[in-house]
Order: structure tokens, then C-alpha cells, then sequence
């Protein structure tokens, strides 16, 4: 199926699926026994079970309720009812959220018939014969062998130790090309094989594998609160044990003191106070962001591993693949005094034609693109090449007399390269004849030895290139050094920019580089970094992720080795690529599907906006209360009419409370968006984004409830006409 | 530096110590402080140590800074509500209220009564603001240079 | 409203207050440093050598909080029961010149648990009740050592917050820090200040009362005593506890504007002085952290002085000639800020509004707050604070680089809803046991103000109160003093065990990463944060009281 049209078709069976369940959801979750485990919102549906037998049995509560105001108990007590469901309903959505999360997740999990080789019983011949036995996926074990053919799904995440194949990872990954997979490749559970067969070794036991991790996430009732969730229910219980002292005390002064509180009107006091806002939208605001998180396609194996990657202080970047496009690039061609720039790129072309290593190309891609192509080619087929060697450390062609005209008029040239069947010449014995040419390029220093002459700038051109932190590549055509070709490295697009996101944060990224230090203090410098590693072997990450964490500096990490498996477990986050081996993405907390290392700071944002908005809507619950007091605590005391001049917002007297109940209730709905979405988030230091929320927040959260229940009073003012 | 969990510390030791210094506490906090801030004001400073004591003929009569009761037209009176109820002042407003009463049953001008009060002004110059006098020192005033009219009252 | 002359005359208390505040603090770092002490040890170490020995004090001994702790409330218990002996048998006791018989039982509980709390509510009037001994050992005695109790302990959390890195001795040692703070803050400083009582006409003599006959012929007691002495230190330890049942507005209390004025000057300078060294203690790096907690307290302050100053300041009954209408009403709303209590004028004589302030003023606890506690109050609603806000920055709440975790956020609550809970309750009680009607208070808004006035002022540990002697029944002398003690030691013990916790724990990068809690924007929050949560909560409470009173247009309502 294309795969434009299954989204299609599966957002259409989701729409269908969440409406129904959605609401039968949030029904469900009023029972009280489930509401338990959200203290603010069980305690108002007590009070609305209070409220409700107010209305029903009027005389239950007297002298603390009256009789004459059922309608006004009925009222408050459906606004209650909707208080308590609003919250329901978020929980709902977001579990739905987060379900089709873990539905798109158990699609990759869902058993398959895998094709397990045991070594078999002896053969007729007396052989021990290998037989395939077709074997669930869910009890292959680590250590089993499988084979998996043409069509197959790969039954859960394993190794290839055998074969070629291209797979399939677009449910993975969303990304639609086949990836080719070989001996010491990673498969993920869920992909697919395309073409040709696969030995693999399972990497995982059962329910291990971090697909099944995400999917124990995502469904709540496995789902562990995490410290800051914990210790913020905590203190919403603190805040509903001083509004419950309050109230209870009011409660008994009224009757002591004869002040006639209506029991209902201190009911909605006490709910309006209660901080329902972020009681209601607490869970919601906690799975969203794994929602969020996936829908970058980086899959958390805890919620607690988002929440420390707002925390993040240092980050961990490789260079290659994360800085860096992964290889070096010319970009220059420098000749020698004596040689134009034409033919140095022509003779660089035809070095370049038989390496097929990045670089290579980018040599001919260079020379290409300038216009410098080499019209002496002859012929394709009379070529043949040296092939680099790590004793010659030079690579090269060799063109012999006789070969046909070549018109290299299109771009296809660059297709065909490589294509002719090449001859590898041993480099250490070229074979020259009179009219042969050979064209040699290589490291500067080992090109040296082999040249006729050495011009006088070969060394000064050389340094000033590799002291800018590039690489140089001398080019010789038949032992006559023409010129240096720069090879750079190249930045990933918009590196610098995100890199600059990160310190805005005040995190402070560290690069890691197997380069020379001069190097490596290039490309720091010019992406904006100012701490690096150069020259790292693999066990560096790990004595760098440690001695960051001395420092008591949250790190994360990311890394797709096995050597990175130490380093990536320490790490207080670790970002694995999916591509990387078993060893590096159990050791990890997060898996990137799509295998883009720089996406780590994404996880950093996720987890900041998480965090953000946790605190933005605890604030706006706690600011709200401001508004809610004098709105209430003037009707409260009705027998009192010198407090009415607190009635600063000059509400009805019977709608005042009401109004203040609906403002409580439908601001949770309306925050749902907020809760779900997150609170807007662009990179700034932390002060900045406090700032910012703390007034649009804090400081709306005292005005917002002011004019919203003004509004509403007006409103019910005009509805009801009382 | 003495390493040690708190269970090893026995709370029968922790009482023992807790007695010893509160006794030596209460005897240097609550006996030898206040003994000697007794014992170098009573040598440096004895008029306001013993609470400013007005001596009439060599009789004490009162403190200069508490009010006593003047019930007498003759004289000055106190404010009866006050904070403390030995409030010595009264305010220029209130001296200057009393002057007619104490003309009328002493036949002291008017103009005397006021110079009296006006001579004795207290300036409240940092806080209140207004302007007081105190009734003592106003009604010995008065027995000082009306010896006559008050003679009943100088025993 | 206030004029030019009152407005110079706040500014310059209060500056003065602060500038004293600011030389005092690096000494008081230094009293408690634990590397050397120079020229002040070699005044006062050997004293205090000779106290350990005599006490069997290791002063070496580090202790964790819980030993802390205890070292503190069994001292304090203790300190209390000597107070509570000398009261009861205070006849059979020396320096009772007046012969004044032994203290009723519920009134020596509560006045001993009073005084040791800090908190100094009188429900006697001590001229007409207590013996020149029961004066200087069960009242004076106390006032010194819960001043000190309240120094050591702020100091003991400074150095949880500091952390390891700032000094190798823990939490310190319980009985240095009292015996410390006794022998090189309170009792020089109360040497000095009592001389200059006495010089200003306070009296402090161990003769007995003296009999004179009046102009008039009337008897008059001229009630003399050991008050310089006491006086310097009720109001330098934020006690409040008058020698007379008028406090400070006894003329041999406080006799003159130049008494009012160091009175109040003193009751300001050590709550004022603890951020500063709170700074001092954290280190170079973050002595802004104590700066930006002054403002928060010292903003609130000056709220508290808004709404009291707001209504007229004219002189009328209840207050003193000498002081006018204006310094009763800035003493109230400073004796509630730092929670001393003690009072110049009655405070039935005042605005209804400045008894709001006075409320707002014992409801915080850190503007800036009671010797020591105050401090500690106002760390214990940073932390609140940074976890409500804090998240909006994007990061998990930190504090000095801590995370703020679970165990510390279930700590810091529990001691912020005991202040609500032992206001409160016992105020319902009050009612609903019927001891208010017993000693004759109804259900209006000025005797609800009384009541509630009473335990707020009970549980803030200040001690200023309407009913005074009024109040001397069973029911609220047993009351008050539990809700004295719990007020007290409760949220010392959260706040000790915190600190504890604290010092070991590892601190990130305080790079500004996370909030920054020694901006002056972190100040303003914590100022609005305590505003909503803790004032507000009361309103409605205030509301039925003096904002009623205020509302109904009474000038003096009480």
C-alpha cells in the first residue's frame, strides 16, 4: 500500500475510534475508585455527591443548606459533575493520544510467524541438518537464530550475522526508502525485508525489546509517576489539605458565629480554590509529551528520561554525522605556481574518478560544478586506477595511450563514474609507459616522497590549509606536484543555529572528534562550540560523560556503537540511533527511529516544554484563586452587607458563585489544547522563558479569571434574568 | 571533628548537658546580666534607674514620667484613657482646653496659664508631630509660682 | 495618610535598620564560622571553654539534624520548666518585694512556653503579677535563650543550604551555636542597649517598688524594677514581652521618641541582618540569594505599611501623648513584621486596616520575620515558590543548584499548612467551647478579630494580642501554649530536617541555567507567590474581622 494512503485511511479509523471510546473513557474514569489516584479531582466528586443529595433531599443539610435553593444545589451540583468530568475528558483524550501511539507501536510488535533455525536432530545421512521451525515472535528468545526471507517482517530487533538485504523501516521511521542491511546491521522488530535474505541473531528477550518499553509507557495504568509528577501531587494535596482546613473552619465559625453560609456556596469556595486546573490536567500534560516525543519519531523508554532532558546541562555531539555532513568536501583548488587552477581541478577529476569514497566524489562534484572538466579524457575503458593503500596512502588513475574521445557534455559522466571495470595497478610499481599519464593524489606529506620535484610553496600551502583546521590533498600528475586540493568539512544545515539554541539555554555542547586538535578546533569554532574532544578513541565519551557528571552537569549522550553502550548507560540521557547496534539502544533511555543524532535537542525541547507546561498551568491554577476569592467570599456572607463592597467585580448575587463554578470548570477544557500541545516554546535562557510564561501565566492567571467571570456572570445575568 | 550517628548519643546524655546549661543559662542570662546592669546603673545613672523620682520639700511625690491622678480644678489633669493609664502628657490642645477651668477656680490669667503651658511645650520632633506638655510638670509649675493658691496642696 | 516629617521618619528608621543590619551580618557569619575567629575568640573562647566544661559540651561534636533537633527542643523544654518552677513558686522564691503570690499553674504553663517560644503573649500583667526574680529568670532569662535557639537554629539551615563545599562540620554543633549566640550577639549587644535604656529613663533597680503620696495626697506605687535590662533584649531577640502589662507604651518602658525609636531599631536590626548573612554564609557567589530574599521581605513590608498607613494617623485613646498618632501604627505593623509583639499603644486604638497589616505581618513570619525563624520561614517559601514557578523556566525546580525533590516538597508543605491548621482550629474551639463567651466575647466582628487575632498571634510566635490578661482562663492559657510550642517547633523541625538533607546533596551548575533565585525577578515572585498563597488564604477570615470593621467605616473598631 502506498503509504500516503494508509495514513489516510488510519487517521479515519482513529477519528472513529476516539470519539466513542474517548467519551465512554472519561465516563469510566469517574468512578471514584480510579479518581483516587488524582487526589484534587476526588475530592471534588465528594463534594459533588454532597451537593447532589442537597438537591435531592433538601432538608438533609439543614441548618447548613436550605430548602428554598434546590434549583441553586441542583446547579452547582452539575457544575461539579462537569468539573470532575472535564478532567476525566482530558485524561481521556490524551490516553487516546498516547493509544494510537502505542497502537502504531504494537502494529511493529504484532507477532509474526518467524522462521527459527535449530540445529536439527541427525539426518537420514547422519549429518546434523539445520531445520526451520516456524516460531511466534513473542517467544523468540536473545541468542535465536532466524532467517528471514523476501516479504518477511522482521519478528523482533535482532542482528544480521549473514546476507544482504534491503528493509523496509518506513513504518519506523516514515522514511519511505529501503535501507540495505549486512552482516553486523541492526534489524528493528517490525521492519521488513525487500529483497534477498537474512540470517539474523535476536538481540532481545521478549517484552524487552524498547518497542515494548514505549508501549508499557504510553499505557497508563504501567505508567510510574515520575518524581515531578509525585512531588507536584504532593503539593496539590497540601494545597487541597489548607483550602480543606480553611473551609471546614468557615463551616464551623458560620454556625458558631450565626453568619447562615450556605453549605453549597462554601462547597463552590472550596472547589473554585482547589487548585482543578492542574489536578484535572496533570496526567494529561504527562502523556502528551511522549506523544510529543514520538511524534518526532524518538521513542522514550521512560517518562522520567523526558523530564531529565529539559534538565540537560552538557550535550554530548559527535562530529561526524552530527556537526558535520559525515565527510570531508573540496572546495578549493589551490595550484601550484606554474599551473592553473583548470588544470589542477582536471587532473583532480581524473584522480578522483576510480575513489569511491566521499570525498572522491566531492572532488569531481567540485571540479564538475566549477566547469573543469577534462576533455583529454580519452576513453573510459583505458583507464585504470591505483587504489588507496594505507602504506601508499595515495590513490590515482593511470590512462594509457589509445583510448576512445570521450565527450563529457552532460552530467552523465557522473553516473558512469565507477562504473567501468577498473584495474587496480599496484600503486607501489607504477607501470608507465612513454605516452601513459598517471594522476596521483594523497596526504601532502606522503605524496612528498614520490615527486620529481617539490615546488617552493607546497609547504606553506599545505600548513595554512590544514592550519584553518582543513584537510589538504596533493595532487601529482606524473610525479609533477600541481597543486592542493581543500577538502572541508561541511556542516550539517542549520547546525550553527541549533547549536546556538542549545547555549541559549545555557547548555553547554561538547563535540566529539577523532580529528587533530587543529581540526576539531575549527569546525568548534565555527558551528560556536567551545568545548571539544579531539582525537577521541571511543572509551573518551565515557571519561568525558563522567567527568561531566562530576560536576554534578546533567549529560546527555547520543550513540549508535557498541563502545558507546557504557557511555550512553551513565549518561542521564542517552540517545540511541535506531540503526545502531542492540547493545547501544538497550544501554540508551531514548531511541531516535530516525537515526538523526542532532535530534537530541529536540528530546531537550520536548522535555523543556513538558516541564514548562506543567509549571505554567500550575500557576495559572494558583493565580486563578485571586479573582475566585472575590468573587465568591462577598455573596458567602450575605447576612453581611458591608462586605459587599469586596464585590469589586459587582456580580449577581445569586449568579456570582455560579459564574465562578463555570469559570473553574470550562477553563479545564479550554487548557486541554494547552495541555496537549504544550505551552509555545522557542529556545531562550531560562530567565527569558520563565519571564515570559511567569506573565502570560502568572500574571494572566490573576486578570484572565477576573474577566472571564465577569463575562459569564453578565451572561447567565441575561440567560436567567435573575 | 568528632564523627557520630545520633544513635550513639544516648538522649539520657543529651538531657544531662540540656540541664547543665539551661541552670548556667538562667544563672548568667536571668541573675548576673540584669544584677549588673543593675548594679552600673544604680552607680552611674540613679535618677532614671529609680524611675525619676519628684521630690516636693524632700518628699518624694511621684515619678516624672507617670502620670498621677489630679482630680482638683485647681490643676492641670491627665487623660484618663490611655494606653498604659499613666500617660504623663496630654496634648498642647487638651492643656489649652483646661486653662478657663483652672482661671475660673484660681482666678490665674488667662494669659499666665497660657505663657505656662507654651514655656513647657514638648515638641514630639521625629514621630507625632504634635505638640504636649507634661501635667506634672505644668501643675508644679503652677504650685511654684502660686504658692498660695496651692498652698493645701504643699505638705 | 502620612506627612513629610512621618514619611522622613520611616525611611530613616528603616534605612537605618538596614545599614545597621548590613555592618552587623559579616560578624555574625563570622561568630558561627567554624575556621578561625581571630580577635573574637580571644575575648570570648575562653568563656565559652569554660562553659563546655562546665555543661560536658564536646564542641567538636557534629550533629545531624535530628540530634540537632533534639539537642534543642530538650534544652528548651528544660529552660521552660525552670521558668515554669520560678513562676509557680515565685512567693517562696527571693526578690519579692512586693509579695506577689505564686503564678496560677495554666498561667505559668503558658507564660513559660510563651517566652520560650518567642512569642511573649501575656495574659498577666507582669507589674501586678510577677516577682523582680520571676522578671529576670522565668521571663528575661527565656527571652535570651529563645532569641538564641532561634539564631542557632537559622544558622544550622543556612548551613544545610550551604552545603558541604561551604564547610566540612554538618548542621554544627546545637550548644556552640546557643551558648555562641548568647555570649557574642545577644548579650553585648543587650549590655549595650540597656545601658542606653537606662540612660533614656528605664528604670533598672532591685529595690522594691517606691510608695509616694501624691500632689494630691493619693498613694501612688511608682512600679519600678529590673526593666532596662529586660526591655533590651525582649526587643533586640524579637521577644516582646513587657516588664509591664502595657508593654511598650508604659512610659518606664519606653519613655521617650528617642526609647520608641531604639526599640524599634533594635526589634529590626538581627531579622534584617539574617539575609545578609545568609549571603555571607553561602559564599562570594551567591551572597545575591540573600539580597533578593531581603527585597521579597522587605516588599511585603512595605505592602503592610501601605495598607496601614492608608487611614489617618491622628493621635487618639489608647495611644501615648508622646508618641503620637503615627508611631503606634508604624511599631504595630514592625512588631508583626518581625513578630515581636510587643506594642506601643493599645490595639484597640487603631485602624481597623492597621490591623490587617498587623495580621498580614504574623501570617507571613518573614517580613522579615522573628530572630532566626523568620529566615527560615522565608526559605521555606522559597522553596515552595521555586516549585510552583520554577518549572515555567523550563527545568526541574532547583534551588542553589539542588533539585528540589519529593522528600523536601512533602516537608516544606506539611510545615506550611501547620500555620493554617493551628490558627484556625483553635480558634472554632474557642467558639465552640464556649471560652470566649466565658470571658465575655460575643460573635461580632470585633471579638471574632480578638480571637483570631489571638492564635494567629500565638502560632506566628509573636505574642502582641488583645485580651491580655483577659484572656487568663484555662482554656487559653493551655490553648495558646500549644499552639505557641507547635507553632514554634514544627516547622524548625521540618525546615532542620531539609537542611539536613541538603547539605550532603550534590549541587549542579549554577550557571543560570535554571531560575535565577537571586534576580530581583525571582524576588517579585516569591513577593506575589507569598501574597496569594498565604495571605490570601486567610481572607476570608479577614474579611469577617477587621477588613469588616474596616468596611463598616470604624476608625477605632476595637
Amino acid at each position: 500500500m502506498d503509504p500516503e494512503t494508509r495514513g489516510q485511511g488510519e487517521m479515519e479509523d482513529e477519528e472513529r475510534w476516539q470519539l466513542s471510546t474517548v467519551l465512554r473513557d472519561s465516563v469510566l474514569r469517574l468512578n471514584p475508585v480510579r479518581l483516587i489516584s488524582n487526589p484534587v479531582m476526588f475530592v471534588v466528586e465528594l463534594t459533588f455527591f454532597i451537593v447532589a443529595v442537597m438537591a435531592t433531599f433538601p432538608g438533609a443539610f439543614y441548618p447548613v443548606a436550605h430548602a428554598s435553593e434546590q434549583t441553586f444545589y441542583a446547579e452547582v451540583a452539575f457544575l461539579l459533575f462537569l468539573t470532575v468530568w472535564f478532567s476525566t475528558l482530558s485524561d481521556a483524550l490524551a490516553e487516546a493520544q498516547a493509544g494510537n501511539t502505542a497502537k502504531s507501536l504494537r502494529k511493529l510488535e504484532s507477532t509474526v510467524m518467524a522462521k527459527k533455525i535449530v540445529a536439527g536432530q541427525k539426518g537420514k545421512g547422519g549429518t546434523a541438518a539445520e531445520t526451520v521451525v516456524l516460531t511466534p515472535s513473542t517467544e523468540l528468545c536473545k541468542g535465536d537464530i532466524v532467517i528471514i526471507e523476501k516479504n518477511d517482517v522482521v519478528p523482533t530487533d535482532a542482528e544480521v550475522i549473514e546476507g544482504i538485504a534491503m528493509i523496509d523501516e518506513s513504518l519506523l521511521t516514515g522514511e519511505s526508502a529501503a535501507v540495505r542491511k549486512a552482516s553486523g546491521d541492526t534489524l528493528i522488530g517490525g521492519s521488513k525485508v525487500v529483497s534477498d535474505v537474512l540470517k539474523a541473531r535476536i538481540t532481545v528477550n521478549p517484552e524487552e525489546s524498547f518497542i515494548n518499553q514505549m508501549i508499557k509507557l504510553v499505557e497508563s495504568s504501567k505508567r510510574p509517576k515520575t518524581p515531578n509528577e509525585q512531588a507536584l501531587t504532593i503539593m496539590l494535596i497540601g494545597l487541597t489539605a489548607i483550602f480543606t482546613i480553611i473551609v471546614l473552619s468557615l463551616l464551623g465559625l458560620s454556625i458558631e458565629l450565626g453568619l447562615g453560609v450556605d453549605l453549597s456556596v462554601l462547597i463552590a469556595l472550596y472547589v473554585c480554590l482547589l487548585p482543578t486546573t492542574i489536578g484535572a490536567l496533570l496526567p494529561a500534560i504527562g502523556i502528551s509529551g511522549i506523544s510529543r516525543l514520538y511524534a518526532r519519531k524518538i521513542v522514550a523508554k521512560s517518562g522520567r528520561a523526558i523530564e531529565t532532558a529539559g534538565d540537560v546541562d552538557t550535550i554530548m555531539l559527535d562530529k561526524t554525522g552530527t556537526i558535520t555532513v559525515g565527510n570531508r568536501r573540496a572546495v578549493q583548488f589551490i595550484p601550484f605556481e606554474g599551473h592553473t587552477e583548470r588544470e589542477l581541478a582536471e587532473a583532480s577529476f581524473l584522480a578522483s574518478w576510480g575513489d569511491d569514497t566521499p570525498e572522491g566524489r566531492s572532488i569531481i562534484d567540485l571540479a564538475y560544478q566549477m566547469g573543469f572538466l577534462p576533455h583529454e579524457v580519452r576513453s573510459l575503458s583505458g583507464l585504470s586506477y591505483y587504489e588507496f593503500s594505507a602504506v601508499s596512502r595515495t590513490s590515482g588513475t593511470h590512462m594509457s595511450e589509445g583510448s576512445q574521445s570521450f565527450h563529457p557534455k552532460s552530467g552523465k559522466i557522473l553516473e558512469q563514474r565507477g562504473r567501468p571495470k577498473r584495474k587496480f595497478l599496484d600503486a607501489e610499481k607504477p607501470d608507465l609507459k612513454i605516452d601513459d599519464t598517471d594522476i596521483i593524489k594523497g596526504a601532502p606529506d606522503a605524496m612528498k616522497a614520490g615527486m620529481n620535484s617539490i615546488p617552493a610553496e607546497f609547504d606553506s600551502i599545505t600548513n595554512s590549509v590544514s592550519s584553518a583546521g582543513d584537510t589538504a590533498i596533493a595532487v601529482a600528475r606524473n610525479r609533477e606536484a600541481l597543486g592542493i586540493i581543500r577538502l572541508k568539512d561541511v556542516l550539517k544545515t542549520g547546525m550553527r543555529e541549533r547549536i546556538n539554541a542549545l547555549k541559549s539555554m545555557s547548555i553547554k555542547p561538547i563535540m566529539i572528534t577523532g580529528d587533530h586538535p587543529v581540526t576539531a578546533k575549527s569546525i568548534a569554532r565555527e558551528v560556536g562550540i567551545d568545548d571539544f574532544v579531539p582525537q577521541a578513541k571511543p572509551e573518551d565519551k565515557y571519561r568525558k560523560v563522567i567527568e561531566e557528571r562530576d560536576q554534578h552537569r546533567i549529560v546527555a549522550m547520543i550513540g549508535d556503537g557498541s563502545n558507546d553502550a557504557p557511555a550512553l548507560a551513565i549518561a542521564d540521557v542517552g540517545l540511541a540511533m535506531n540503526s545502531g547496534t542492540a547493545a547501544a539502544k538497550e544501554a540508551a533511555n531514548m531511541v531516535d527511529l530516525e537515526s538523526d543524532p542532532s535530534k537530541i535537542i529536540d528530546a531537550v525541547m520536548v522535555g523543556k516544554q513538558l516541564l514548562m507546561t506543567r509549571g505554567a498551568v500550575t500557576t495559572f491554577s494558583i493565580a486563578n484563586d485571586v479573582a475566585k476569592y472575590f468573587a465568591i467570599v462577598p455573596v458567602m456572607f450575605a447576612t453581611i452587607p458591608a462586605l459587599h463592597a469586596l464585590n469589586i467585580l459587582n456580580l449577581g448575587v445569586h449568579t456570582a458563585v455560579l459564574s465562578a463554578l463555570i469559570f473553574n470548570a470550562i477553563v479545564i477544557p479550554l487548557l486541554i489544547p494547552l495541555a496537549m500541545r504544550g505551552v509555545s516554546f522557542r529556545p531562550a535562557s531560562a530567565m527569558s522563558l520563565f519571564l515570559k510564561n511567569a506573565v502570560t501565566y502568572g500574571i494572566g492567571g490573576v486578570f484572565i479569571p477576573f474577566a472571564g467571570i465577569k463575562l459569564i456572570d453578565i451572561a447567565l445575568g441575561l440567560i436567567i434574568g435573575r | 571533628m568528632i564523627e557520630g550517628g545520633f544513635e550513639t548519643v544516648k538522649l539520657k546524655e543529651i538531657a544531662l548537658t540540656g540541664a547543665r546549661l539551661a541552670i548556667l543559662s538562667a544563672l548568667v542570662c536571668g541573675l548576673v546580666f540584669p544584677v549588673v546592669i543593675t548594679g552600673i546603673a544604680q552607680i552611674a545613672m540613679p535618677y532614671q534607674a529609680n524611675g525619676q523620682i519628684v521630690y516636693v520639700n524632700g518628699k518624694p511625690i511621684g515619678s516624672a514620667i507617670i502620670a498621677q491622678s489630679f482630680t482638683s480644678p485647681l490643676f492641670f489633669h491627665p487623660r484618663n484613657n490611655s494606653a498604659s493609664g499613666v500617660d504623663p502628657d496630654i496634648t498642647l490642645n487638651s492643656a489649652y482646653s483646661q486653662v478657663s477651668r483652672i482661671n475660673v477656680s484660681t482666678h490665674i490669667p488667662v494669659a499666665s496659664l497660657k505663657a505656662i503651658i507654651s514655656s513647657n511645650v514638648m515638641w514630639t520632633y521625629w514621630i507625632a508631630g504634635t505638640p504636649y506638655v507634661s501635667v506634672l510638670k505644668l501643675n508644679m509649675v503652677l504650685m511654684e509660682k502660686y504658692p498660695q493658691i496651692y498652698s493645701a496642696f504643699v505638705s | 495618610m502620612i506627612g513629610l516629617i512621618q514619611s522622613v521618619v520611616l525611611v530613616s528608621v528603616l534605612s537605618a535598620g538596614l545599614l545597621l543590619a548590613r555592618m552587623l551580618a559579616p560578624y555574625i557569619a563570622n561568630v558561627y564560622s567554624y575556621e578561625s575567629r581571630g580577635r573574637q575568640d580571644r575575648l570570648f573562647l575562653p568563656i565559652e571553654t569554660a562553659i563546655y566544661r562546665l555543661c560536658g559540651i564536646k564542641q567538636d561534636r557534629v550533629m545531624e539534624w535530628k540530634e540537632y533537633f533534639t539537642a534543642m527542643i530538650v534544652l528548651n523544654g528544660l529552660m521552660a520548666l525552670i521558668s515554669f518552677i520560678v513562676l509557680i513558686f515565685q512567693n517562696s522564691l527571693p526578690l519579692d518585694p512586693q509579695g506577689f503570690p505564686g503564678v496560677r499553674w495554666d498561667l505559668a504553663l503558658n507564660t513559660a512556653m510563651s517566652i520560650s517560644s518567642n512569642t511573649n503573649l501575656q495574659h498577666y500583667a507582669g507589674e501586678n503579677t510577677l516577682s523582680y526574680l520571676s522578671q529576670m529568670v522565668a521571663i528575661q532569662f527565656l527571652q535570651f535563650t529563645s532569641a538564641a535557639t532561634g539564631l542557632a537554629v537559622a544558622i544550622a539551615v543556612i548551613r544545610g543550604f550551604a552545603g558541604k563545599a561551604r564547610g566540612k562540620q554538618g548542621l554544627g554543633n546545637f550548644y556552640v551555636d546557643f551558648v555562641r549566640s548568647l555570649t557574642r550577639i545577644l548579650l553585648p549587644l543587650s549590655f549595650v542597649a540597656a545601658l542606653v535604656f537606662v540612660y533614656l529613663g528605664v528604670p533598672q533597680s532591685l529595690n522594691g517598688y517606691t510608695p509616694v503620696t501624691t500632689i494630691q495626697g493619693a498613694q501612688q506605687l511608682i512600679k519600678i524594677g529590673p526593666v532596662a535590662s529586660l526591655v533590651s533584649i525582649m526587643q533586640l531577640g524579637t521577644n516582646g514581652g513587657g516588664y509591664y502589662g502595657a508593654n511598650s507604651a508604659y512610659p518606664f518602658q519606653n519613655p521617650s521618641q528617642a526609647s520608641d525609636l531604639l526599640e524599634m531599631i533594635l526589634m529590626l536590626l538581627i531579622p534584617t541582618a539574617m539575609p545578609f548573612v545568609y549571603g555571607e554564609m553561602l559564599g562570594k557567589k551567591s551572597r545575591k540569594e540573600g539580597i533578593s530574599i531581603l527585597v521579597a521581605a522587605y516588599a511585603l513590608f512595605m505592602v503592610d505599611l501601605a495598607i496601614a498607613l492608608y487611614p489617618s494617623t491622628a493621635i487618639g485613646p489608647g495611644m501615648e501623648v508622646r508618641f503620637g498618632g503615627f508611631a503606634p501604627v508604624f511599631w504595630t505593623v514592625t512588631t508583626t513584621a518581625v513578630t515581636t509583639g510587643s506594642v506601643n499603644a493599645a490595639l484597640s486604638a487603631l485602624n481597623p486596616l492597621v490591623i490587617v497589616s498587623a495580621f498580614m505581618g504574623m501570617l507571613i513570619q518573614a517580613t522579615p520575620g522573628g530572630i532566626g525563624v523568620g529566615l527560615v520561614y522565608m526559605l521555606m517559601y522559597v522553596l515552595i515558590t521555586v516549585f510552583i514557578v520554577g518549572l515555567m523556566s523550563g527545568r526541574t525546580p532547583e534551588y542553589l543548584g539542588m533539585k528540589i525533590g519529593v522528600r523536601d516538597i512533602k516537608l516544606a508543605v506539611f510545615g506550611f499548612l501547620i500555620h493554617p491548621f493551628i490558627v484556625l482550629v483553635p480558634t472554632f474551639m474557642a467558639y465552640a467551647t464556649r471560652a470566649t463567651s466565658a470571658i465575655g466575647l460575643g460573635t461580632g466582628s470585633i471579638s471574632f478579630t480578638e480571637v483570631l487575632y489571638e492564635f494567629t498571634s500565638a502560632a506566628a510566635n509573636n505574642g502582641s494580642d488583645f485580651l491580655g490578661s483577659a484572656a487568663n482562663t484555662v482554656f487559653f492559657n493551655v490553648s495558646t501554649a500549644i499552639v505557641m510550642w507547635t507553632g514554634r517547633f514544627v516547622p524548625i523541625a521540618v525546615m532542620l530536617a531539609i537542611a539536613g538533607s541538603m547539605y550532603s546533596r550534590d549541587r549542579g551548575p549554577t550557571n543560570g541555567a535554571g531560575l535565577k533565585t537571586d534576580s530581583l525577578t525571582f524576588a517579585l515572585v516569591l513577593f506575589a507567590t507569598i501574597l496569594i498563597v498565604v495571605v490570601l488564604t486567610f481572607f476570608p477570615f479577614l474579611a469577617l474581622g477587621p477588613l469588616l470593621e474596616f468596611l463598616r467605616g470604624h476608625v477605632n473598631g476595637f
